[in-house]
């Protein structure tokens, strides 16, 4: 049996979606049997982020009522095909269509078949919220380096053992090494400090996941991108690999070749 | 524990019951709750009125019988506002407790989180929300914290919150308290009163 797992941060914007869909590519890569599930109905993206907008027939609504059975919903990834499905979410419906116990049905047969379950959560801590953490078994936070997000996410963590989902794992989203440095935006020990719950990864901001995430090919099957390599790490993580946090100090070329001399170990 | 008082109608409980659980939704949720009456119990229908109301919120009734107020009261002798609430975890952002008495947390207070209580507050770890102490005329109530680096910190009827620029860290633990209608913060060494 898999494992539901419920991608959340309260605050909208800060990678939900992006993180959900880098995940399923990665762990699809190492050969898990993966579904993607959008709770996100009204807002839906995660099919674009995937490239498997045109693909889309029935959606979430269509298995919660009784339209069609579960296997026709799901669509295939155009890379890992039945190892990678989505089940998308609906486009022209409310999310007070859905109810918790519904979710928590779907999500016991999705388990039965998968290894990972993912859902997609929506922003706020209304109904969509409710609705997507019914029937996970854990969840991952995520937030980026900023005051508000990391309140979202303190209020999140909160609600969500409430809801008896007991150690959350952090996920610090869009970190600038240079703003760090500065000072300029807070550090991971800024958070770690609020926060207090583990952190599974650190990604780093990276012009190349705007791009990827246009055209539907998720930057964590890229092996030159940054942000890829952090999503690859976080995927190794949840499979139990112990790898240790990437060091985001970008290294420039001039320091690299310095340092490869054994001159100059400042800016590290 | 819910004390339904002499006479109360089921509609006034009900309707108060809804506007208590939903200002604090987070902090119900999840709970056990038991009925006690002063007055004569409410038949069984009419409790399980109250418990599809708490159910809505997750909050769990026990609808056992319980030994009213005055049998309770008579095997121990308490001061009221004197006892201490000892909270076991950190309270995140939307959290908030109320207590009669005095508040312990043993882990943070976090931006967002607030706790009130009619005695002190004492946090074992970094106080960063709301804390209000000595609500009511409590002026002589104390907040202690590990880290005492509040949003806001209010004794009584004295407000004070923390200064917009950017302070440097207290290094240990710190007391807040009312001097000369001010409330002042410094490092503890010992309890004075």
């Amino acid at each position: 049996m898999g494992t539901v797992i419920v991608i959340t941060s309260g605050k909208g914007g800060v990678g939900k979606t992006t993180t959900t869909a880098n995940l399923g590519h990665g762990l699809a890569a190492l050969g898990k049997k993966v579904c993607l599930v959008d709770a996100d109905i009204g807002l839906r993206n995660l099919d674009v982020v995937l490239g498997l907008e045109n693909r889309i027939v029935y959606h979430l609504l269509d298995v919660l009522e009784g339209h069609t059975t579960i296997s026709k919903a799901l669509i295939r990834d155009k890379q890992y095909g039945e190892n990678l499905v989505l089940l998308a979410a609906a486009q022209t419906r409310e999310k007070d269509a859905v109810n918790p116990t519904q979710m928590r049905e779907l999500m016991l047969e999705l388990k039965q078949e998968y290894d990972y379950v993912l859902v997609d959560c929506p922003a706020g801590i209304e109904q969509g919220f409710r609705n997507a953490i019914a029937g996970a078994d854990k969840a991952i936070v995520v937030t980026t380096p900023e005051v508000s997000a990391v309140r979202d996410a303190d209020r999140i963590i909160g609600l969500l053992e409430a809801a008896e989902l007991y150690e959350p794992q952090l996920i610090v989203n869009r970190v600038r090494p240079d703003m760090v440095r500065r000072g300029d935006m807070m550090d991971i020990d800024d958070i770690d400090d609020i926060l207090n719950i583990k952190i599974l990864g650190v990604v780093p901001d990276d012009e190349s996941i705007i791009v990827s995430t246009n055209r539907g090919e998720p930057a964590v099957n890229d092996p030159k991108s940054r942000s890829g390599q952090a999503y690859r790490n976080i995927c190794r993580r949840m499979e139990g690999e112990d790898v240790p946090l990437m060091d985001l100090q970008s290294e420039g070329f001039v320091q690299k070749f310095l340092r490869k001399i054994g001159v100059g170990t400042a800016n590290r | 524990m819910i004390t339904i008082g002499e006479n109360a109608a089921l509609t006034d409980v009900l309707e108060y019951l809804e506007s208590k659980i939903s200002s604090a939704e987070s902090f119900f949720a999840g709970a056990d709750v038991r009925l006690s009456f002063l007055g004569e119990r409410f038949s069984d229908d009419e409790i399980a009125k109250i418990a599809e109301l708490m159910k809505k919120y997750d909050v769990r009734l026990d609808s056992r019988p319980i030994p009213t107020v005055e049998e309770v009261d008579k095997e121990k002798e308490q001061v009221p506002g004197e006892d201490t609430l000892l909270v076991r975890r950190t309270l995140r952002s939307g959290q908030k407790i109320y207590y009669d008495g005095n508040v312990v947390v043993m882990g943070d207070v976090n931006p967002g989180a607030e706790v009130a209580c009619t005695g002190d507050i004492i946090v074992l770890g970094a106080l960063r929300g709301v804390a209000h102490a000595g609500v009511g005329d409590g002026v002589d109530a104390t907040v202690f914290a590990f880290r005492l680096e509040p949003t806001q910190l209010r004794i009584a009827h004295y407000i004070s919150r923390s200064p917009d620029e950017k302070l440097p860290q207290p290094l240990g633990p710190e007391i807040a308290q009312v001097v000369d209608n001010m409330i002042q913060i410094s490092a503890y060494t010992h309890w004075d009163n």
